[in-house]
């Protein structure tokens, strides 16, 4: 172990005193609290009472495990725990080999083409779930998928089902391969190619080299990438909705919003059911941050090293091909659907000729939605809540990351556990959550675009605290030692020194919060009012009116406003050192 | 889409300008409430609107009412029965309650909280059915009835009574039902079903495996895009579809239509009373009652309807609305009996 790495493998030992530490912590212990704890506990009590908590009061004489021996001893809930077990495993292994393929192809081949391969290995995670899974529902449904017509015509015997099993595996497998991507190809970065060379050397084949060396050696990462992209995968709605209700394939979430939407709904065993679903979800976080802190440094360790490239020879070009496919299945394909969802007055397409009948489309579903006051509203809201969420989310995620990973402050083991607390708990039970916790707070908070925030600040802080933590990770602690030997204190250090160089990993933080609350729905759900609707909550609304059209061409407009701000967000971030999640994808 | 609705409606369009004038002369009547509630209502300017009906239907209400009064700017907050609920007792119970004014499809929850809403009454309440009012606060904004649609490019034989849904013809996987827990709605037509056309109806159309659906919505949708070739939806939900060109068509079934009403109501809580008043004066008046029938396919529960839609006499259809009080008390019994003969897993 090199100097260096000893440095970063032990960061406690130069980590900084911070001067009245226990303040600082017992600050940001008392923001976790307000933004986590307490929304939790608000859940965790109606599920054990039966009870609406700001309708009937704290009643807490009544706890009682009622609701959780009904749930446990519900057949459905056994299934549908099943279905979701099912789906979000073999997801998880399709989205293994998409995502540790790529990260492979983009770090260690000389594939051409590489930054673009780099940007559609991360293209998935922008996409929102419930556009994603309506626009495979149009591509490949099995009677009238688009997919299937074609491939009817040109007289192929086969026919595309996405309302399987199989199809919930393969769009879950697909669109959450970033995740492992993610953390394997950082990993793969950073390792130290000694081993690899020295089996070269002894002459192994380039593919029993990557199965017996590198990827053993990633293992962690990989490990990694798949427990969270699963945990990911359970918690989705819009995904299993579409896809799973025609084949009536109940999962964890569609069941938790049927018991939201009974009448009267059931929130109690809805909550329930969701701290069930925590529980497993936080058994993996668990599992995920073990995995993490045994070995995650070594990776970093690497860093001095530079790991060969392997050359591929006229196969790179078929490396370069599989990215182009997958640009095309998980972009352009559905893209083209909703294009044609969109335009079209109505989806009954008879077949390939009527697909072309140009008489047949038109802007009705463009000029319906904007006749509609609340779209304009939704797409404004929706920006001015992401910008806030960016802004404060991402301050507040800087400070939990610093304090964790760069000083000694007392209590930053707990102020770690809490702020990973949010992965663990499903959307759509934690927005019934925030407002039973939060609406009877003094104050005009309820009604306005900052609870919305606050929500989206508490769900996506172990996420931005992750992409940050990454790149601070990178900064060698030497240069934060200079500062310090030179008379900076503690503040003008972070200003001057670790800012500047983490830059591109804050502003990707950001721009990944930013996404994530453009994106989110299940926190919204009961925290927007008239005043305050936002774009999911409204495509959600037309999804559910049965208008594929309307709903094709709002998803249409969320994505080029996403492609829009990924853009800007990615020129801001140029001209930085190249260390952040950005570099990952 | 114009042109469709006119020749759809053509008489209807021959009297437009009859309407126009009618429509006049019933606001300088005052139907629409005091000129003291309409100056009240101008002063407001603006009310917020909970509904647990859809979005696009809900706003070209707004749109039309907008059209009488347009000084009214109407903020709708649109959200499934059962979270809308919650939302309401939630809001309520922390003195937050935003709405000014409440449409529900379920009258058996809105029964639940009658207490939160003020006492009201539509200038024109007489001229409402009384046995489908469940307080005297709440009123039938909305009235849906259930109806079988087709799609006429794939079914050329589409069957025209609920008993026709049990022919092996339409099977398997051609008929898209609606789940029995999904709302108050479909609690209504599957109690229809079990008391009108028999205790075994439910294991007779089971044997067709009809696809299940959550909700109408993507019941209809599918059956636009080809999916199923017939579906069980409520009629507006088709209408609207056919409205706008799809190659649809709707039949009242001969053996009866089942009716579901909405309860609306304005709030004792809301910071614009006499907007909602107004608002809610305008739907449940003959002119709003017209609009929403004519143009967006809902039926209405005024002993006289202004308008009956195409294929709907209230004469020979035999419309069919359920006992409040079995509504409230064979509900969570039925709808478990109805998952298990059709294999739903609740």
């Amino acid at each position: 172990m090199t100097a260096e790495t000893a440095a970063l493998v032990a960061p406690r030992e130069g980590a900084r005193r911070i001067p009245f530490g226990w303040l600082w912590s017992a600050a940001l212990l008392l923001i976790l609290t307000f933004l986590v704890i307490y929304p939790v506990s608000m859940l965790v009590l109606g599920a054990l009472t039966n009870t609406n908590p700001v309708v009937d009061g704290l009643s807490v004489y009544d706890l009682s495990l009622k609701n959780f021996i009904t749930v446990l001893g519900n057949p459905n809930v056994h299934y549908a725990l099943a279905n979701s077990l099912i789906a979000c495993g073999g997801g998880t292994a399709l989205a293994v080999i998409i995502g540790l393929t790529f990260s492979w192809v983009v770090v260690r081949t000389n594939t051409p083409c590489k930054r673009f391969i780099a940007a559609v290995s991360m293209i998935p995670l922008f996409v929102p779930p419930l556009v994603a899974a309506v626009a495979w529902s149009i591509l490949a449904s099995p009677k009238t998928g688009l997919l299937n017509m074609i491939i009817k015509w040109a007289g192929i015997d086969f026919r595309f089902d996405v309302y399987t099993m199989g199809g919930l595996i393969a769009i879950f497998g697909i669109y959450y391969a970033p995740y492992v991507y993610m953390f394997t190809a950082s990993a793969l970065r950073n390792m130290d190619p000694a081993l690899e060379e020295a089996a070269e050397v002894s002459g192994a084949s380039a593919v029993r080299i990557l199965f017996t060396i590198t990827f053993p050696l990633i293992a962690p990462a990989i490990l990694s990438g798949m427990l969270l992209s699963f945990i990911v995968m359970l918690g989705i709605y819009g995904i299993p909705a579409v896809l799973g209700a025609p084949a009536d394939i109940p999962v964890l979430t569609t069941y938790i919003f049927k018991l939201t939407n009974w009448s009267p709904p059931l929130y109690s065993t809805a909550a329930s059911v969701a701290i069930i679903l925590m529980i497993v979800t936080g058994f993996l976080v668990f599992l995920q941050q073990k995995v993490v802190s045994g070995r995650s440094y070594i990776t970093v360790a690497g860093k001095a090293f530079r790991p060969g490239v392997m050359k591929l020879g006229p196969s790179r070009y078929f490396t370069l091909g599989l990215a182009v496919v997958y640009l095309l299945v998980v972009v352009v394909l559905p893209t083209l659907a909703l294009i044609v969802a969109a335009f079209r007055k109505f989806l009954f397409i008879r077949d390939v000729n009527s697909l072309f009948d140009m008489k047949a489309y038109s802007l009705i579903h463009f000029e319906r939605l904007f006749d509609n006051p609340l779209a304009m509203r939704s797409i404004w809201n929706t920006m001015e809540v992401g910008l806030i969420t960016a802004i404060f989310g991402g301050i507040l995620a800087f400070a939990i990351g610093y304090t964790v990973h760069r000083t000694r402050a007392t209590g930053r083991r707990s102020i770690d556990v809490i702020s990973t607390l949010p992965v663990a708990i499903p959307g759509l039970v934690v927005g019934v959550a925030y407002l039973w916790a939060w609406i009877g707070l003094p104050g005009g908070l309820y009604g306005t675009i900052w609870i919305l925030a606050l929500a989206f600040i508490a769900r996506f802080m172990p996420d931005t605290i992750k992409a940050l933590s990454t790149s601070l990770l990178q900064i060698h602690r030497e240069l934060e030692e200079a500062s310090w030997i030179c008379g900076k204190g503690l503040l003008g250090t972070i200003r001057t020194i670790v800012l500047p160089l983490a830059r591109p990993g804050v502003i990707a933080a950001m721009t990944l919060l930013f996404i994530l609350a453009i994106r989110e729905l299940g926190s919204s759900l009961f925290l927007y009012t008239s005043n305050t609707m936002v774009m999911a909550v409204l495509l959600l609304d037309y999804y559910e009116g049965g208008n594929v059209g309307i709903t094709s061409a709002f998803s249409l407009v969320q994505t080029l406003l996403l492609a829009v701000l990924i853009g800007i967000a990615h020129f801001l971030s140029r001209g930085g050192t190249d260390t952040s999640v950005g570099r990952a994808g | 889409m114009k042109k469709l609705t006119r020749r759809e409606f053509g008489a209807a369009a021959a009297s437009g300008l009859a309407a126009a004038a009618i429509g006049t002369k019933r606001a300088d009547a005052q139907a629409y409430g005091s000129q003291a509630l309409i100056e009240a209502a101008k002063k407001e300017g603006r009310m917020v609107y909970y509904t647990a009906d859809f979005t696009e239907p809900e706003q070209e209400v707004i749109k039309a009412f907008n059209k009488r009064f347009p000084f009214v700017k109407v903020e709708l907050v649109r959200a499934p029965g059962g979270q809308l609920i919650t939302r309401i007792k939630t809001e309520a119970a922390a003195g937050k309650l935003t709405a000014d004014a409440v449409n529900h499809s379920d009258r058996g929850l809105m029964l639940g909280i009658a207490d939160l809403f003020q006492e009201y009454k539509p200038p024109n309440a007489a001229d409402y059915r009384d046995d489908v009012l469940v307080a005297p606060q709440l009123w039938p904004k909305s009235t849906l009835g259930w109806s079988i649609a087709y799609n006429t490019e794939l079914e050329k034989n589409p069957p025209k009574s609920w008993m026709d849904l049990c022919k092996p013809e339409y099977g398997p996987r051609k008929i898209g039902q609606v789940i029995a827990p999904s709302g108050g709605t479909t609690w209504t037509r599957i109690m229809f079903e079990r008391q009108v056309l028999g205790e075994d109806y439910w294991a007779k159309q089971a044997k067709t495996q009809p696809v299940l659906y959550p909700s109408g919505a993507p019941t209809a949708d599918a059956m636009v895009r080809g999916e199923i070739s017939v579906a069980v939806v409520l009629y507006n939900i088709a209408y609207i579809k056919k409205r706008d060109g799809a190659p649809v068509e709707i039949n009242f079934p001969t053996d009866g239509v089942p009716l579901n009403y909405y309860a609306a109501g304005v709030t004792k809580t809301a910071a614009n009373p006499n907007a909602a008043k107004l608002f809610l004066n305008w739907c449940m008046s003959e002119e709003g009652q017209e609009f929403q029938i004519k143009e967006l396919g809902y039926l209405t529960a005024l002993k006289n309807p202004p308008f009956n839609p195409p294929g709907y006499d209230p004469k020979v259809i035999k419309p069919w609305a359920p006992n409040f009080e079995q509504y409230v008390k064979l509900r969570d019994q039925w709808v478990e009996e109805w998952n298990k003969t059709y294999g739903y897993r609740q």
